[in-house]
């Protein structure tokens, strides 16, 4: 592998986690703008125009205060939850592709960081693994709150999991193939004839809206906080938490929304194509990039506006929607799908 | 040979971190060594190109039994280990002898393992390549796969019956 090889691979594997981390800080200027909307009050508005600099102040904040450790804390995990939470969300999106493959100079380029046969079996087994940073946090915090946070995060996400990994299940059977480059190809044929290879949204409903739903209680989002509600928990896992490992798991939550949403994009709203879309050259594989970002800033607006619209669930009505709403529906919609590939609708 | 290498490092480590959990005196710290060998376990499955074995230790072992775990030490705040007074007699002796036994058992696998292990031939196909599995998992092996699912389906309810309280729903 020359030098050319491997600084492309690098370039490949690099570009979307450091587009992510460049665009947090504007998420968070949204979320708060939203909010600031949705509430009809300004939100942030005095640092720079509309507020837009807020977000440089938070993070020189962020780096001026003091760092605490708990006295009593396990200071070993409790320096590396947040180390934790952070590499799990950002090793998430090696697998999923942002772009068609670029032909440039004799080179074969797929717009994804590793397109590995068991792309969907690799994203699920890091999602599982997100929950150690939470639960880790809770306990070597050694405080109460903080403990029962971790414990609801721990409960809640393995029971989601199991809705999640189900509904996407549906779009393997239909897909045939783990692969996420597959997934997004198999969504681009036609959607007049038969079988049906448009967006899987739409034989999929029922299983598209148990993972999205799932996927607000995999990143600890409204409706379902439960671990850091903090009405009741104070800030629950990171109640102890201050500086930059406070900011480590602020930027986890974010990154897991950008995630969440670009892997509904790609399972079920046909990753960076669009219908009759052929990319063609530099420019068509550009505007592949650009209609994935679109695709995946509407969905993170969703998460945005659902945060400050529902109000959230109580412990048990959590633990009821998970095991006896979501899991059941994943498994008619597993039954659906695969009566449709039977009849070669799909 | 960087692919011997890395196996070493793995399989060490795997080794390494198994010892620690036993060792531990802190249960959760225990469960955390646990995560770290089955980690580097699953690194070794990829290493020996069987990645499909590695994703599933990660998502089952790792990721979903070990957390109960936590989950149930932590809710029990299970505090660490007490040295207790010396054991009898008997039980140094009993535990001497069952180290000796498992050297000698290791040692014998070592040495056969030195003599007949061939270089493991290349796979012929994509070796994450799932379809193969399935079919076999389907075909062949479909009863035994079934009886086991039969199996699981007994064990929940099974536990279900145990944890159901005397007269509750």
């Amino acid at each position: 592998m020359s030098g050319a090889d491997l600084g492309i691979a690098a370039l490949r594997v690099l570009a979307p986690v450091l587009a992510i981390l460049i665009v947090l800080p504007m998420l968070q200027w949204v979320e708060r703008r939203g909010a600031g909307l949705i509430q009809d009050r300004p939100g942030p508005n005095r640092v720079g125009p509309f507020g837009l600099l807020q977000p440089l102040a938070d993070v020189v904040k962020f780096f001026m205060k003091e760092d605490l450790i708990p006295s009593n804390a396990d200071r070993f995990l409790y320096v590396l939850a947040p180390g934790l939470a952070a590499f799990a969300a950002m090793t998430t999106f090696a697998v999923i592709p942002y772009g068609a493959t670029l032909t440039a100079g004799g080179r074969v380029i797929p717009l994804v960081g590793a397109d590995i046969s068991i792309g969907i079996l690799y994203l699920f087994a890091l999602t599982s693994l997100s929950v150690y940073g939470i639960v880790l946090a809770g306990w070597s915090s050694n405080n109460k709150f903080s403990l029962i946070g971790g414990i609801r995060s721990s409960a809640q996400i393995i029971s989601y999991e199991l809705a999640m990994t189900t509904a996407a299940a549906g779009v393997v059977l239909s897909g045939g193939s783990f692969k996420l480059t597959d997934v997004v190809l198999q969504q681009g044929g036609s959607w007049l004839a038969l079988p049906f290879h448009g967006w899987n949204v739409l034989p999929q409903f029922v299983g598209f809206v148990v993972f999205f739903v799932s996927a607000f209680a995999e990143t600890n989002r409204l409706p379902f906080d439960l671990p850091e509600a903090e009405a009741e928990l104070v800030a629950g896992y990171h109640t102890e938490y201050s500086a930059m490992k406070f900011a480590m798991f602020y930027m986890a939550e974010y990154i897991n929304v950008v995630v969440a949403s670009a892997l509904t994009v790609t399972l079920y709203f046909g990753g960076w194509g669009l219908p009759g879309f052929h990319p063609t050259g530099i420019a068509g594989v550009l505007l592949s990039v650009v209609i994935f970002a679109v695709k995946v800033s509407i969905l993170v607006w969703i998460f945005m506006w659902v945060r400050w619209t529902l109000p959230r669930f109580r412990y048990d009505q959590l633990m009821r929607i998970g095991w006896k709403a979501l899991l059941p529906l994943a498994l008619v919609n597993l039954f659906w799908v695969a009566a449709l590939v039977l009849w070669k609708v799909l | 040979m960087t692919v011997r290498f890395a196996f070493d490092v793995a399989a060490g480590l795997a080794i390494l971190f198994a010892c620690v959990m036993v060792v531990h005196r802190h249960p959760v710290k225990s469960v955390l060594a646990l995560v770290v060998s089955f980690f580097a376990l699953a690194v070794t499955f990829v290493l020996l190109s069987a990645p499909l074995i590695a994703a599933i230790q990660v998502i089952v072992y790792a990721g979903a039994i070990l957390v109960l775990f936590l989950f149930v030490l932590m809710l029990l705040n299970v505090p660490a280990e007490v040295r207790q007074t010396p054991g009898r007699p008997i039980h140094h002796t009993l535990s001497a002898g069952a180290i000796v036994a498992f050297a000698a058992a290791l040692l014998a696998a070592f040495r056969s393992y030195g003599a007949t292990a061939a270089p493991p031939a290349p796979a012929a196909s994509d070796p994450a390549d799932l379809a193969p599995l399935a079919k076999l998992l389907f075909s062949d092996h479909l009863l035994s796969f079934e009886a086991l699912s039969i199996l699981l389906l007994a064990a929940l309810v099974g536990a279900f019956a145990l944890a159901r309280r005397e007269g509750g729903p």
